[in-house]
């Protein structure tokens, strides 16, 4: 395969793809932003960007131009989901791409049900959340474009992507910190995890691969974990008691009012609202509020921490079946060279680095050659 | 009598933090933006619809000949500040130039000639400076209450979001820095106010090749303090100020304005609020009044710098604090090493130290 085009690059996945890239030589990847903005994220790699955006395929199709491969990690707005997907593909078309990579998502199953669960299975398209659902239908579309012979489409189903800067990793290792993770029932849920440097080299499989048949196929890591040996894993490394974790209850998901907000911000009528007050007015309602609620935040240091149980993370922790990975590994072959406890390790090193783990906040920094609190002292 | 305001540069910043408090400025009768520049004609038009007496200028020349403002604001990309408050200075005009101050120490020093020989302000727009936080912490520190041996810890961090309109933040030849430069700069002043004039006693960054930094970390010394900053513009860092002492602790988020947590050693953590205390108008004596949003801030910091022109009242950051700043990110800069990235593999923290944009300076 020739030149490729990452859409996204200024994403999650997208950014780590770029900087894999970078720091392994190659200089057959093309990034493509859909925002000024979002260059900034590898600003460090001193790599060009170009500009582009699924939901301008014209424009797109110029970006790629010369691409023999786009590989498609665009996220965002769930309501740009399919316009996206088709202006990709559009785009791949118009520049005469001969692969497309797709990312999907497991999501678009809600939990997983069946241990042999066939991955051209049509995904819920009437799934609760707005991201699986808009990600579920552009799969749809997808599906009709597989026996275009000049353009192969290849899209990939990830499990839970979580590393260094995911959300399926800071979320779980904050609340261990805050004392306000929780598991449901036993935690013996399977937590169905894939490492982003896994997805990573699994798109550059199907890259690799000198004829890729079009298709779906699922991508997760190798090993089977529980929600209990994945939280457990991060609350050793944080130096925080397991005892901590709070249990929930398993037989039914009970919604909080986060839900019902959550489901309002998710309303065409209240985005229109919202559109019509400026950045400023929306500021100083905030800070009303906030001074109507009790005072700026952090006052309220003495609460005794809480779990704060979401749906998404309800239905996750209650999946009782692996994501089926074996039509991808026939076809591409292993493509996983982060096992979980070399994932376990990365992830505590990058908490670490971020503050999560505040143990050693006060050491200086390997850089120095001053003792700070030396130079505080003279 | 209205003060004339000019403002070079209509980008991102002009529009998204200047403008509401230009044009609260006018609605109040205090000032009126006379002219914009910039030499995309669409941003002077974009603005034009909420100043409506404003002309528009491609160039700060013919603005300054056309306008003679009384303060002009200089928003333009961090590469042009010197040249356009120079300018502007030159031309008898006082200048708020907006952070970074500049992309490098001479031109910071030039800027700051410039005003003197003129007789003119120059102030930076550094607007945490009027968080009701900052004077908080610099009360606790001030006062004793945390005792002495003073270390800190500042981080900031998160995915980089700010709607820029061109790529000249991203490129070293244009902006200078990356998150040090843009960031840091804030940070810097900052910890400046609090804890007297820094020396950099360690650097670290990410930057490989022609690339700017987006992760850096560095040691600093004060007169009574001694800690470490954090920065990064791809990192959800846990933001925030901890300083510690002998005798109490510290703890301020730069997203809560106008509160700081602290404690007694051995004690229970307590919110202190800040009260009013910051001029809101231009009378003699002023009314006085709190910042409580961001906007507000920049309100206050407007209201600041013309109280600064009209009386000769202190600018709240003035030419030699921006310069400061500016000195010291250039100290980092060059001291600069790789910064270590623990989670990449071993194989990636070789060649990221191997790329690292220090390494290939000297290699060249």
């Amino acid at each position: 395969m020739g030149r490729v085009a990452i859409i996204g690059a200024g994403g999650f996945v997208g950014a780590r793809f770029v900087e894999k890239a970078t720091l392994a030589g190659r200089d057959d990847v093309l990034p493509v932003v859909r925002s000024l903005r979002s260059m900034a994220r590898n600003a460090h790699l001193g790599r060009p960007h170009r500009l582009g955006d699924g939901t301008r395929p014209e424009a797109l199709a110029d970006a790629i131009a010369g691409c023999d491969a786009v590989v498609n990690l665009t996220t965002g707005d769930p309501a740009e989901i399919v316009a996206s997907a088709i202006g990709v593909h559009a785009a791949a078309k118009a520049a005469r791409a001969r692969l497309l990579v797709h990312i999907s998502s497991a999501l678009v199953y809600a939990g997983i049900e069946r241990a042999d669960l066939p991955d051209d299975a049509p995904p819920r398209v009437d799934h609760w959340m707005p991201y699986a659902r808009e990600k579920g239908r552009a799969e749809m579309f997808l599906r009709g474009k597989l026996g275009d012979a000049d353009l192969r489409v290849v899209v990939l189903r990830p499990s839970l992507v979580w590393g260094p800067g995911s959300p399926w990793l800071l979320a779980p290792a904050t609340e261990l910190m805050t004392r306000t993770a929780y598991l449901v029932g036993d935690g013996a849920g399977v937590c169905a995890l894939l490492h982003v440097d896994n997805l990573v080299s699994s798109i550059d499989a199907v890259l690799a691969h000198p004829s890729p048949v079009s298709g779906f196929f699922n991508v997760a890591d190798d090993e089977t974990t529980t929600w209990r040996a994945y939280y457990e894993a991060l609350a050793h490394g944080l130096g925080v008691d397991p005892a901590t974790i709070h249990p929930v209850a398993a037989d039914r998901y009970r919604g909080g009012f986060h839900d019902r907000r959550e489901a309002i911000q998710g309303l065409r009528l209240y985005k229109l609202l919202k559109d019509r007050f400026s950045v400023e007015t929306r500021a100083a309602l905030k800070a009303r509020l906030r001074g109507a609620l009790g005072g700026p935040a952090g006052s309220a240091a003495t609460e005794i921490p809480r779990p704060l149980v979401k749906r998404l993370q309800w239905e996750m922790q209650t999946t009782r079946e692996r994501l089926p990975t074996d039509k991808f590994r026939a076809t591409f072959g292993d493509a996983n060279p982060m096992s979980f406890a070399d994932g376990i390790a990365a992830a505590l090193a990058w908490l670490r680095f971020i503050g999560v783990d505040e143990r050693d906040a006060f050491a200086p920094s390997a850089a120095t050659d001053l003792d700070p609190t030396a130079l505080a002292a003279g | 009598m209205k003060q004339r305001l000019l403002l070079i540069g209509c980008g991102a910043v002009a529009e998204g933090l200047y403008a509401g408090a230009l044009r609260k400025l006018e609605s109040r009768g205090m000032a009126e933006v006379a002219g914009l520049v910039d030499p995309n004609p669409s941003r002077t038009a974009a603005l034009q619809r909420l100043f409506r007496g404003a002309i528009a200028f491609k160039t700060p020349a013919e603005a300054l000949e056309g306008v003679a403002p009384d303060l002009t604001i200089v928003a333009s990309p961090p590469g042009h500040h010197a040249e356009h408050a120079v300018q502007a200075l030159g031309a008898g005009s006082h200048v708020l130039c907006e952070k970074p101050m500049t992309t490098n120490v001479e031109d910071a020093e030039r800027m700051v000639a410039a005003a003197r020989e003129a007789g003119r302000v120059l102030a930076v727009g550094m607007v945490r400076r009027m968080f009701p936080s900052l004077a908080l912490a610099k009360e606790l520190v001030e006062g004793g209450a945390l005792g002495d041996d003073l270390r800190f810890v500042y981080r900031e961090g998160s995915v980089y979001g700010w709607p820029v309109s061109t790529d000249a933040a991203f490129r070293r030849a244009t902006a200078g820095g990356g998150v040090l430069t843009d960031v840091g700069s804030h940070v810097l002043d900052f910890l400046a106010a609090i804890f007297g004039a820094p020396t950099v006693a360690g650097y670290a960054d990410d930057a490989q090749a022609d690339g700017v930094e987006t992760n850096c970390r560095f040691d600093l010394g004060f007169r009574r303090a001694g800690g470490t900053v954090q920065l990064s513009w791809s990192q959800p860092l846990v933001t925030g100020l901890q300083v510690v002492g002998s005798a109490g602790e510290l703890r301020l988020e730069p997203g809560v304005l106008e509160a700081v947590r602290w404690r007694r050693r051995g004690g229970s953590w307590q919110t202190l609020v800040g009260v009013a205390s910051s001029p809101i108008d231009l009378g003699a004596p002023p009314a006085i009044g709190k910042p409580t949003t961001y906007f507000e801030c920049m309100y206050h910091q407007l209201i600041r710098t013309l109280r600064a022109v009209r009386y000769g009242e202190p600018a709240a950051v003035t030419g030699e604090d921006g310069l400061l700043v500016v000195r010291t990110i250039e100290g980092c800069y060059r001291r600069a090493t790789p910064l270590d990235l623990p989670w990449l593999s071993a194989a990636e923290q070789a060649q990221a130290r191997e790329r690292h944009w220090k390494r290939r300076r000297w290699a060249a």
